[in-house]
């Protein structure tokens, strides 16, 4: 589990101070912070961005917004963003609403505030409204990344990282190389949003990453993982095995 | 040289005809009563009716026509046919068209009442077409008829005819005794003319059979009668006559004294010829100024449509102006009504505004002046380094602050409020998350107060609503429920549902509360601040008139309940997201 990487642009440093003081401590990684549209896009390119925090008006233009309708435009680059502006002006935000997903944010704004507007970014970035809010879910799940709902921040696991994970109830045990946890989502929503060449289902209850499979034991409806990890194989899922060979 | 006789006896037959029907004319009324008698009863044959009437006027070209409509029509009545025919005959005859005549007259049927009538003008016919004989055969048929049954014509005509006929025939005895008894006979009736005639005639008859002894006392006879009438043909005639046989008796003085009264006669009836060209001519010019007059009475009729036609239109025009006029007018008095009203409007909101105004700068202004003094509190602890009493100041100093920043953002707000500059967006809201983060900037100043807060929102409630207004009224309602709070009080938050298809967020406090009459003032629906009680009240009014307006932008509704001493409840209620999970 890691913390989720920050691209802060902001022109004002007293602003941009007090919001890296407020993510740092809610456990934020800031990757950078731009104070101009340049800035920006090189920052953006050259490190690992998971959500984008931008001021509309950069030293007095809307180069904010521009700078989200460039990210935008890039297939396969674009990142959540939240808008931070101390203006309500109409024009503009008929301008900024142009590059959905939209969130924003009015200044000033308290800590609680930033922290719910990164959640709604990356909630309607990834299609999967109301997780963060609601009581069943605790989890958006990207191509890369399940971001997780913990306490009043965000953390984000790597995909590639888990070795299976458990159902129970409406749980989920994630168990990665590293560590093991819970998170609080549906199955059939897992399955659904996880890439099926990757994970699959083994048992009722587990879903495992194929990468990670070191053996599999058909005699004792065994799978054996990396990191000493055992998941039962039941008869119903049993194509796997078609599915392990062709892949070697 | 005596075939010059033979020239004044041709005259003498181109006379008769004319003679025969100015008699008819004498005996006509006699005539005219039995045709009006017997053919009365016919008066439903418009046509004929017509006929009849033209007839008995003697217009011919009418009674042709009418008559020959009435043929043409219906036909089915032999009597009624026979009239016709003989109405066309007789006009044809009177137009000397005696082909024409003849055939009509020929088609009447023997049955017919005025028979007789209709075998004398067959037979005037035949002696006008010279046919002697048969005019002869058809004046024996009625010569010994009595005038009573030729309904006045004169017998004597006939056999004056008859005499003609002969004579032509060179039948001289038979042409003398009717002649003589024609003459006879109208000798007894004393009608000159006539006489005249019948003298002339006897005299060509002798003259023709050189018999000059008998003939010439009856030309002079004749001579002399004509002096006694006015018509000038036949004084013309007989001085012509008496002028010829002068001149073959070679008298010529006499023939010449005859000659000139001939050419007397013959200049008089030319004259009188010539007056009748003149009354003509008269007659034409009275009709060319009649058609003149007309002509002009037709283009003083033109122009009084004219003028009565433009007066029409004038009149319209007029009247779609009048209409328009008021239309207008009234339109005006409309707008202007709407102008005062506006007027009174904005000048109430002016006074709001100027009182808006001088509360607030009154507010802003013991603001600042405290922070001022604050700070100088503050410069003299820091001179005299008591640093644990720079914490309290700063304390101080960021309350005052943190009350004026309230007051500009409504102020603000409201600006943006009336100038609708601002971004706007209802889309659904969930109520919970909302709560936190708005009560977040209030923890520190609870806490002061020792304010137990609970937001007790579901996290399932959602609104439709815009989200930065929403977060002003909670500020704001929050804002007012810590200040009316007592310390070690409650502030709760929670949802309810009274009104079908709303949520009611309920900010619940259990501080000082209100009078019914302040409740009230609060929620009446006007700008104008209610008035500060004491000086001790805390704020403008501008944020709970703010919220009203922005919940009624977001379709929601406001209400207040509160017991003095006991507390308040603000009921915001909004919209629900149509599903509400």
């Amino acid at each position: 589990m890691t913390n989720v990487n920050v691209l802060v642009v902001e022109d004002v440093p007293s602003e941009s101070s007090s919001l890296v003081k407020m993510l740092l401590e809610n456990n934020y990684e800031v990757v950078g912070v731009a104070r101009n549209f340049k800035d920006a896009m090189t920052l953006f390119y050259n490190s690992k961005v998971d959500v984008v925090i931008i001021d509309i008006f950069l030293n007095g233009v809307p180069d904010g917004i521009s700078f989200a309708e460039a990210i935008n435009i890039t297939p396969n680059a674009s990142k959540p963003f939240v808008f931070l502006t101390s203006s309500t002006d109409r024009k503009i935000f008929e301008r900024a609403k142009l590059t959905q997903p939209f969130s924003y944010l009015i200044k000033p704004f308290n800590e609680l505030e930033i922290l719910y507007a990164i959640e709604m970014a990356i909630e309607r970035f990834y299609e999967q409204n109301e997780v963060f809010l609601g009581e069943e879910e605790n989890t958006v799940i990207s191509t890369e990344y399940l971001f997780i709902k913990k306490g009043k921040s965000l953390k984000k696991v790597l995909l590639n990282e888990i070795i299976y994970i458990e159902v129970e109830e409406k749980y989920c045990n994630i168990v990665t190389e590293r560590e093991k946890f819970v998170i609080l989502i549906s199955l059939t929503k897992m399955l659904k949003m996880l890439d099926d060449r990757i994970f699959c289902r083994t048992h009722r209850n587990f879903i495992v990453n194929t990468h990670k499979i070191l053996e599999i034991v058909p005699a004792d409806n065994l799978i054996l993982l990396s990191g000493n990890h055992k998941v039962t194989l039941s008869h119903k899922y049993k194509e796997i095995l078609k599915k392990v060979r062709t892949l070697k | 040289m005596k075939f010059f006789i033979t020239v004044p006896l041709v005259s003498l037959f181109f006379i008769f005809p004319t003679l025969l029907f100015s008699q008819l004319k004498t005996g006509t009324s006699v005539f005219e009563t039995e045709l009006k008698n017997k053919s009365d009863k016919f008066s439903d044959e418009t046509y004929f009716h017509r006929a009849r009437f033209f007839f008995l006027n003697k217009e011919w070209d009418s009674t042709l026509v009418y008559s020959d409509k009435h043929l043409s029509t219906s036909s089915e009545n032999t009597e009624l046919k026979d009239y016709s025919h003989f109405f066309r005959g007789y006009s044809f005859k009177q137009k000397k068209l005696f082909n024409e005549s003849y055939k009509e007259f020929a088609s009447i049927s023997e049955s017919f009442r005025f028979r007789d009538f209709v075998t004398l003008n067959l037979g005037e016919i035949a002696l006008e077409q010279k046919e002697f004989k048969k005019a002869i055969q058809l004046f024996e048929v009625i010569e010994s008829l009595d005038t009573y049954k030729l309904f006045g014509i004169r017998n004597s005509a006939i056999a004056h005819n008859l005499g003609i006929c002969y004579l032509h025939l060179e039948e001289f005895d038979a042409s003398e005794s009717y002649l003589i008894k024609s003459a006879k006979k109208q000798e007894s009736e004393g009608d000159t003319l006539l006489i005249i005639g019948a003298y002339g005639d006897i005299a060509n008859l002798y003259y023709v059979q050189y018999k000059d002894d008998l003939a010439i006392p009856y030309f002079k006879k004749a001579y002399e009668l004509s002096k006694k009438v006015k018509d000038f043909e036949p004084k013309r005639r007989t001085a012509l006559n008496m002028a010829v046989v002068e001149e073959n008796r070679k008298d010529f003085k006499a023939a010449l004294v005859y000659r000139k009264e001939f050419e007397k006669w013959k200049d008089s009836l030319n004259d009188q010829n010539k007056i009748w060209e003149v009354a003509a001519l008269e007659k034409q010019f009275a009709v060319r100024q009649k058609q003149k007059e007309v002509s002009l009475l037709q283009a003083e009729n033109k122009i009084k449509i004219a003028e009565r036609n433009g007066l029409f239109y004038s009149a319209v025009v007029l009247l779609l102006l009048l209409v328009t006029g008021i239309f207008f007018y009234k339109e005006k008095t409309k707008a202007n009504k709407i102008i005062t009203a506006q007027k009174e409007d904005l000048d109430e909101l002016n006074a709001t505004k100027d009182k808006l105004f001088s509360v607030v700068s009154h507010d802003l202004r013991s603001s600042v002046s405290a922070l001022k003094k604050s700070n100088t509190v503050l410069l003299d602890h820091l001179e005299a380094k008591n640093l644990e009493r720079l914490d309290h100041d700063l304390q101080t100093n960021n309350a005052i602050v943190n009350g004026a920043y309230r007051l500009l953002d409504n102020l603000l707000h409201w600006a943006l409020l009336q100038t609708k500059q601002s971004y706007f967006e209802i889309a659904p809201l969930r109520l919970y998350p909302l709560v936190e983060q708005m009560v977040y900037n209030y923890k520190p100043l609870m806490i002061e107060k020792n304010i137990r807060f609970e937001n007790k929102v579901s996290k399932k409630d959602r609104v439709l609503a815009d989200q930065e207004s929403l977060k002003l009224v909670l500020r704001n309602v929050l804002d007012n429920a810590i200040k009316f709070s007592n310390t070690n009080g409650l502030i709760q938050v929670f949802t309810a549902n009274t009104y079908e298809g709303y949520v009611d967020l309920v900010i619940e406090d259990t501080g000082s509360g209100m009078s019914e009459e302040t409740r009230l003032a609060l929620l009446k629906d006007t700008a104008v601040l209610p008035k500060r009680k004491h000086k001790d009240a805390k704020g403008t009014g501008l944020g709970l008139q703010l919220c009203k307006s922005v919940i009624r932008k977001n379709n929601g509704k406001f209400n207040i309940e509160s017991k003095p001493g006991h507390g308040t409840k603000i009921i915001v209620s909004l919209p629900k997201t149509e599903k509400n999970d």
